[in-house]
């Protein structure tokens, strides 16, 4: 059997006695783009972030490229797990007292066998040239419009190039020509770097463009699951109201 | 029932504070032995921290100082003491009036500032962003802060005390006619090697503290404005206490050893 990129199974996850998570279970194929949808304070973001340990789990395994996580323990083996997956905050997370290129040296300054000054250049070019912004080089994040920030996001992670790329809705308070835009990118990313990806979001034209396989997320596991096609054409009352 | 469900709430999150407090102490002596240490990160803190601080201290100094001497002044004079005054103005405030006085300074400007900048970033998700990058993110952020204050913090307080003596200077000169010699004689020659060696230690301490309370709090800020809001306050809050507990201790010490 092939190696899946991730897969979860059983995933628990609650808060001050509130379930948020019931029993996830999916799993990523290798160089798969899997959507997945669900409303506001669902858990979505809170999936993604056990994914790469920012939240431990009350319960169930998860196991990305062969590994399970839960054997990660020393600093260096999760520090090496989380470079291989990268991960687009909601809101960018951009360091906001350091210019973009300052952003984007700071992973690669700390890599364990950091490449040389020369090496880092040349990827600092190729990551802004990869979102069209080689020009904002000097700015500060505050400078940068909302779409701006977001391609620096995406750039910055995908400088140390990761297998595996958690994209927490990289759309959401864009307008519709620059949400597409970066759907786009994502795609183009995608194929360029042959990542396998988990994207989280609410926005439809971003799901239709991404989405090789789709999963709905309803009150802490997933209820619906399929192609964009597969999901728009359902009868569901619920879930129509995605596709409105 | 257990012990600590009998505390009131605001007891036990005190506690669990100070607790916290100590974790990360020795999270940051176990990060300081196994380096690397982010040095440029580190002089990059210590310069915006002296920086930011420098005006604060030179007036709250220069004040005190002649504000002592004055108020001293008429007292001594009473008892034809008044060729004590330098001595007697400079021994409190190198003991005790320019480490604690600048330390609450740091205290209130420095602290909270950490506090308040960790605990934006915490909320943006930066320091998270800093974790799944594979980087240290506690090396960076909290040991390069908290060696900077540890280091700037005695540096500022010797400023302080220099800027305090001349301040006492101006206030004897006000009326009267000491000349910088004899003021120099007066009020340093008074001084004695206990006097200096334990008001320079505990400021190092002090340092510590501000620094190690400000980054506990910012990076434990819970999410939304106020929460920021509320570490940046409890960094001051906390660490000015922390100075007084410190400099009481170090009083105690030194009747030990001394
Ligand atoms: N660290 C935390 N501590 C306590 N509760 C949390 C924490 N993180 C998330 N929650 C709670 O878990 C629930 C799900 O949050 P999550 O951020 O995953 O939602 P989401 O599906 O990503 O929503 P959105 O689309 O608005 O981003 C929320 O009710 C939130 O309050
Ligand atoms: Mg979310």
């Amino acid at each position: 059997m092939e190696e899946k990129a991730i897969s979860v199974t059983g995933l628990k996850k609650g808060f001050d006695g509130n379930e948020i998570l019931k029993g996830i279970d999916f799993d990523l194929e290798k160089g798969e783009n899997l959507v997945v949808l669900g409303k506001s304070g669902v858990g979505k973001s809170v999936l993604i972030k056990c994914i790469v340990k920012l939240i431990e789990p009350d319960d169930g395994d998860i196991e990305v490229l062969g590994t399970d996580i839960r054997s990660l323990h020393k600093d260096d083996e999760l520090n090496e797990y989380r470079r291989k997956v990268g991960f687009l905050f909601q809101g960018g997370a951009l360091y906001d007292a350091m210019t973009v290129e300052e952003n984007m040296r700071f992973p690669l300054e700390r890599l364990p066998n950091k490449p040389d000054n020369d090496e880092i250049e040349k990827r600092i070019e190729e990551a802004l040239e990869n979102v069209g912004l080689e020009d904002t080089r000097k700015k500060m994040p505050a400078e940068l419009s909302g779409g701006m920030n977001k391609r620096i996001a995406l750039a910055r992670t995908l400088i140390l190039q990761p297998q595996i790329m958690l994209y927490d809705e990289p759309t959401t308070g864009l307008d519709p020509a620059t949400s597409k835009e970066i759907s786009h990118l994502i795609l183009e990313m995608q194929d360029k770097y042959k990542m396998s990806s988990v994207i989280i979001t609410h926005d439809m034209k971003c799901a239709e463009i991404t989405a090789n396989r789709m999963k709905v997320i309803k009150d802490g596991v997933f209820a619906f699951e399929g192609s964009y096609d597969d999901l728009s054409s359902k009868d569901d009352p619920w879930l129509k109201n995605f596709f409105e | 029932m257990k012990i600590t469900e009998s505390l009131p709430d605001s007891l036990q999150k005190f506690l669990i504070n100070i607790a916290g407090i100590g974790r990360y102490s020795a999270l940051f002596f176990r990060q300081i032995f196994r380096g690397p240490l982010e040095i440029r990160e580190i002089i990059n803190q210590s310069y915006k921290l002296g920086y930011q601080s420098l005006f604060l201290v030179t007036t709250t100094g220069f004040i005190i100082g002649m504000v002592m001497t004055l108020q001293t002044k008429p007292t001594l004079e009473q008892f034809g003491a008044e060729s004590w005054l330098p001595a007697m103005v400079s021994i409190s405030i190198i003991r005790e009036i320019g480490p604690v006085l600048t330390a609450l300074v740091c205290a209130g400007k420095v602290g909270s500032g950490i506090g308040a900048e960790l605990g934006s970033m915490k909320v943006t998700e930066q320091i998270d962003a800093m974790t799944v990058s594979g980087a240290n993110s506690f090396n960076y952020l909290v040991v390069s802060r908290v060696i900077a204050t540890s280091l700037m913090v005695p540096v500022l307080v010797f400023y302080a005390d220099a800027v305090s003596l001349i301040g006492s200077y101006v206030g004897v000169n006000l009326e009267g006619d000491v000349s910088v010699q004899l003021f120099y004689h007066q009020s340093l020659g008074a001084l004695v090697f206990s006097d200096i060696v334990p008001a320079v230690a505990k400021t190092f301490f002090f340092g510590f503290a501000i620094g190690i309370i400000g980054c506990y709090e910012g990076v434990n800020a819970s999410k939304g404005t106020t929460g920021v809001g509320n570490a940046a306050n409890r960094a001051v809050v906390i660490s000015s206490m922390f100075i007084f507990v410190i400099d009481l201790m170090a009083v105690q010490l030194t009747q030990l050893f001394i």
